[in-house]
This record gives structure tokens, sequence and C-alpha cells, in this order.
């Protein structure tokens, strides 16, 4: 975990995290301290954290903690590093190119791909939209198999 | 203070010929009384032999009253004898502002003196004098050396530093000097006596003003030290004198004119004058010590005020001021908050800075829509369009090439674009010869009229119509040309 990022353990305080940032994007990834994708995901999330300051807010959830896992649940959180994104209690979708849409899996190769995304997603949600095209070209997005419960 | 000219002025008023007196200035207070002759003197009989004539000083009267008071005033060690009278009439006072000017006489007589033992002692070793600046220095060293000439013979050990000894040591061993006759060396051994007199009558006197400032005025010398106060007072000429002069005129009291001609005054300090003395200023970095003066200054006035009107007799008021200077001082030497990055700024929310003027016009207009592309773009109403592979394929001309007109092609209307690319355009469409374009053909195909013969020199002549004049044109071509 970083030290500059706030850690999240129970509902109530991811409640308060999305419903309480108002005009900005929420980044909450959920992960383990200990998983070295998680830990480069945190480095990035970390560095850029200031920077988006004015348009985004970064918070981590520790999937292991017993209350989050109602929200692992509905998010379907199964392959860790996974990001989601909120705009005013908005969530907000991505189709970049891969299986679903509804959250980011893995980390990010560059701390620019990041502001990137985070910059298009706040775009799109300045427009209304709910959903956004990814702005990174497909050799950056981390590609992932989607396990299915009867594969 | 000008002591040198006073004493020119008193020799004028005696012989030459004076005797040495043997005198002391200890506690016995002796008269000496002064040959005063009525007759003229020149100035060219001023015999320099003599001491008494260039040094007067310790001969005065009023010399010699104020060393024994101040002697007795330091016997009686700190004594409370002043209660709360007003300052100016305590006699202790008096006398302290009669030491202030007395020490900056002293000051003065040293130097004669100098200048007295340098000229006698030249004859034996001249180099001593740029080797050795300090008066008393130079005057300890002659009286050690005396007649000498074999410098490994004399010990020069605790009067100079070593390297300085070193030096003078092989200056003479190298030196044009021969040794003086007995009287001029009686006389100069003298000399350095006298200046050594001086120079101790001038701490005594320092020491009991230094030692009583903490009476007179226990807040200003808790700010900058007893021995610039004392300066400063007497400077001011008394301590509600001090007090009344504004901050900017205290920080200059004691200011050195020194306008040497020629030389550079990029290395002189400006502006300070006794305040350079005080460890305040002293301990401060140099880049900050204009800053530190002004605010010296500034303190001291203050202090000085409070002490005239006798407002806080135990000092603290200045103590605490001096703790203030001391804490502005380290706050001025403090390293600027390290620089945070910036946050981006959020996307969209600064309206973009639209240019405008001349030259984005003439930029926007190498790609505008021609007017060529504008017939293509427009159809006329109830009249089929041609199209590139004919029947309604292919990309459609609209009123290009549409009967009524006498072109297939539209002639193209003076470009704004610029005058290099519109003659390069010029050179490759109509060639080097030649008044028409060779583009134009005499038919054209029309559905209507069938084949319509065109006229090819018709466009040739379209620029001489209207406003339009050819003289500036960029594709004008020859109104006239002899067919050969």
């Amino acid at each position: 975990m970083s030290c500059v990022l706030k850690t999240l353990t129970t509902k109530k305080e991811i409640d308060t995290v999305i419903r309480d940032t108002i005009d900005k994007v929420v980044v909450l990834r959920f992960g383990r301290a200990t998983d070295s994708v998680c830990l480069q995901l945190d480095d990035i999330l970390a560095k850029s954290a200031r920077e988006i300051s004015k348009f985004g807010a970064v918070a981590l959830v520790d999937i292991d903690a017993e209350d989050i896992q109602v929200y692992v649940k509905y998010f379907d959180i199964t392959l860790i590093p996974s990001t989601v994104f909120f705009f005013n209690a908005h969530h907000m979708k991505m189709d970049s190119g891969t299986a679903d849409h509804t959250k980011w899996v893995g980390a990010f190769h560059r701390k620019q791909d990041f502001i990137d995304v985070v910059e298009a997603i706040f775009r799109g949600a300045m427009k209304g939209k709910l959903i956004v095209n990814c702005p990174l070209p497909p050799e950056r997005i981390p590609k992932y198999q989607l396990l299915y419960k009867d594969v | 203070m000008a002591t040198l000219a006073d004493s020119f002025l008193a020799d004028l008023d005696e012989l030459s010929d004076n005797e040495d007196d043997h005198f002391e200035e200890d506690a016995d207070a002796e008269n000496m009384d002064e040959d005063i002759d009525a007759g003229m003197a020149d100035i060219e009989a001023l015999n320099y032999d003599d001491l008494d004539n260039v040094s007067k000083l310790q001969k005065t009267q009023r010399y010699i009253d104020i060393i024994q008071k101040v002697e007795d005033a330091l016997k009686k060690g700190t004594d409370t004898s002043y209660q709360g009278t007003i300052l100016e009439n305590d006699p202790e006072y008096q006398l302290i502002v009669d030491c202030n000017a007395l020490s900056v006489d002293i000051e003065n007589e040293i130097v004669i003196i100098h200048n007295f033992i340098r000229d006698k002692y030249r004859l034996k070793f001249p180099e001593l004098e740029s080797l050795v600046h300090h008066p008393i220095d130079y005057a300890r060293v002659v009286k050690k050396i005396g007649n000498e000439m074999d410098l490994t013979l004399v010990d020069l050990e605790g009067l100079l530093p070593s390297a300085i000894i070193m030096v003078v040591s092989v200056t003479a061993s190298t030196t044009s000097g021969k040794p003086l006759p007995d009287d001029v060396l009686q006389k100069t051994a003298e000399a350095c006596d006298r200046a050594l007199d001086l120079d101790s009558a001038k701490k005594k006197v320092l020491d009991f003003v230094e030692s009583r400032m903490g009476y007179i005025a226990p807040n200003l010398s808790a700010i900058v030290g007893s021995a610039v106060a004392a300066k400063l007072m007497g400077t001011a000429g008394g301590l509600s004198a001090l007090a009344k002069i504004p901050a900017c005129n205290v920080q200059l009291l004691g200011n050195k004119k020194r306008n040497l001609a020629g030389f550079s005054t990029a290395t002189s300090q400006f502006r300070v004058g006794y305040l350079e003395q005080t460890e305040i200023f002293q301990s401060t970095p140099p880049a900050l010590r204009m800053r530190a003066c002004r605010l010296l200054a500034a303190k001291s006035t203050l202090a000085a005020r409070v002490d005239s009107t006798r407002g806080d007799p135990s000092g603290s008021t200045g103590r605490a001021l001096r703790e203030e200077i001391r804490k502005k001082i380290e706050k001025w030497q403090e390293p600027p908050p390290a620089k945070q990055p910036k946050p981006l700024p959020v996307p969209d929310s600064e309206p973009k800075k639209k240019r405008g003027g001349r030259r984005l016009r003439k930029m926007k207009e190498r790609y505008a829509i021609t007017d060529m592309r504008k017939l293509a773009n427009r159809m006329q109403f109830g009249v089929p369009e041609e199209s590139s592979l004919g029947d309604g394929l292919g990309e459609g001309y609209g009123m290009l090439g549409q009967a009524g007109s006498n072109k297939l092609r539209v002639s193209r209307v003076q470009s704004k674009l610029s005058a290099k690319v519109a003659k390069k355009f010029k050179e490759k469409a109509f060639g080097s010869s030649g008044a028409t374009s060779g583009l134009t053909s005499s038919l054209a195909f029309t559905p209507v009229q069938g084949i319509e013969l065109t006229n090819p020199q018709a466009h040739a002549h379209q620029l001489g119509s209207g406003t339009q004049s050819t003289y500036f044109s960029e594709i004008g071509t020859f109104s006239k040309i002899k067919r050969t």
C-alpha cells in the first residue's frame, strides 16, 4: 500500500468516498498489497494522485477485508488488481477492447496512460456519457482471460 | 576635531626651539606651562625635530583633568550616584560626553605621532612602515628594535604575527638604512613611549564609558553593545540628541567618507557607520548585511528613545528588541519552501485561446473552399448534373460545366495565395510562353445546345474588366500580344 493513498477497509468508507466526491473521477483500486502487479499499479497511482487531484481522487480498497466482499461480488472482481471508476456516484464504464467494460483489469504501462484514461472518463462524464472509449492503443492495454463459471 | 590644524596653528604662536619636558600623566596632575610667544613664527621655522611641536594633546589641561576623573571613577567602581536626576545634569554624564570627544582627539593624536616616528625612523629602516601598518604596533616594534642592525638579536615574539616577523627579519637583512644618531634615536624612543601611553589612556577612557553605558543607556547597549553605543552617543552629542535623530541618519553616524579618487568603489560598503562594528552586523552573511543594518538602525533608534526618557532602566526592552532582530535575520536565511509539482488543470475547463489577425486569415485561405468546389457542390434545379464516371456514378460536377457558361473549367480569380505559390502555379499551368491557358479547349459539350464553341480569348480579357487592375495581378497576362 502506498502511504500517500488512502486505503479503505469498510463499506461505509467506500460509500462516503463515492458519494461525497463531487465533480471528480473516483478511482478505486481493488487489490492486495502483496501482489506484485498491484504494487506496480499502486506506484503509478501514487505518483499521479497529485497531478490529477483537480479532477480525480484515488483510493485503494483491500479485497481481503470482510466488509468489502459485498462490493467484490457486486463488481464481480476476480482478477486483481481491478480498478473501478465513478463520477458523481455513477459507475463509469470504459470500452478498451476487452471483454469487461465495467472495470480496468491490470496495471498501466506508464503514468501518462493512467492520466489519459482518467481524462477520457472525465470528459465523457462531463458530457453526460456513462461509457467512454479508451484512448490507449491496444498494445498498451493489459490482456487477460475472463474465467466463466462453467469453463 | 581638527587637531592637526590646531597644532599647526599653535605652532605659529611659539618659537621653534622647545625643550623636551619630562612629564607624567597619571594620578599627579601636573600643570605644564605652555610657552606662548607673542611673536610670529614662520611655518618654515617649524622644527620638525621636536615632538612637542606636533603633539600637544597630552599637555592640555582638559586632557589631564578628564583622565584624572576617569581614573577616580574607575577606582570607585560602579556607583549608583545618580538618583533619577535629569540625565543632562548628572556630572557623570557630562564626563562621559567629554570622554567621547577626548577619545576621538586621542585617535588623531596617535596618527600624528605615528607620522613623526615614521619620518624619523625612515633613515634606519624605511621598509618597516609598509610592513607594519597599525600605528601602535609600529611604535612597539620601533621601540624594540631601537638602533639594532641585526634583527636576529631582536625578539619580536608577541608583538606581531609570526609571518610578519619573518618578513620583517628578511627585509631588515637587506635594508638600505643606516643606524640613527643618538639624539634622534632618543626622540624616537620617547615618541614611541608617548604613542603607547596615549593608546593606554584611550583604552581607559573607552572602558570607563563602556562601563557606564549600562547605566546611561541600558536598552541601547543591549542591542548594539556598549562600545558602539558610546560612540553613537558621542557623535550625536548626547543621548537626547541621539534620540531625536531619525533611524536612517543613525545608520550613517560615523560613516567614513572615503572618496578615493581613482580607486574602485565596487568593493566599498555603502551607508554603514558605527553600526558596522556591532556584533550582530559582523555575524550576518554579507548578502543580508544591508537589510540587517537598516533593521539595526531602526531598532537601536527605538531603544535610544526609550533610554532618553528613562522608560526602562532595566534594559529588558533592549534585550527584547535584540531577540526580535536575531529572529528576523534567521528567518531571512531560511531556504525557500520546497516546490511541489503542480496538479494538472481540469480538462476543458479553460477555453482555448483563439487567435485572430491577418496572419491567421492568410493561413486559413490556403484551406478555404475554392469557387470551383463551391460550384461543384451546388446543383441547378431540374438539371441533372454530370458525373465523373457518367450516368450518376462517380463524383458529381454540380454546376461546373453547365450550359450557359462558356467554360468547362472555371477560371481562377485572383487568388489570395502567396505570391511565391502563385508564381509556381502560374509557371506550371501557363508555361513560359503563350497568353492563354493550355487547358482550355475550344469545344464544350453541353447537353442542351450540343457543341459549344468557346472563345479561348474570352477569359483572357476578363481580367481587364471591372474594377480589377491588371497592374498588380499575379496571374495577369499581357493585354496585347503581337502574333508573329
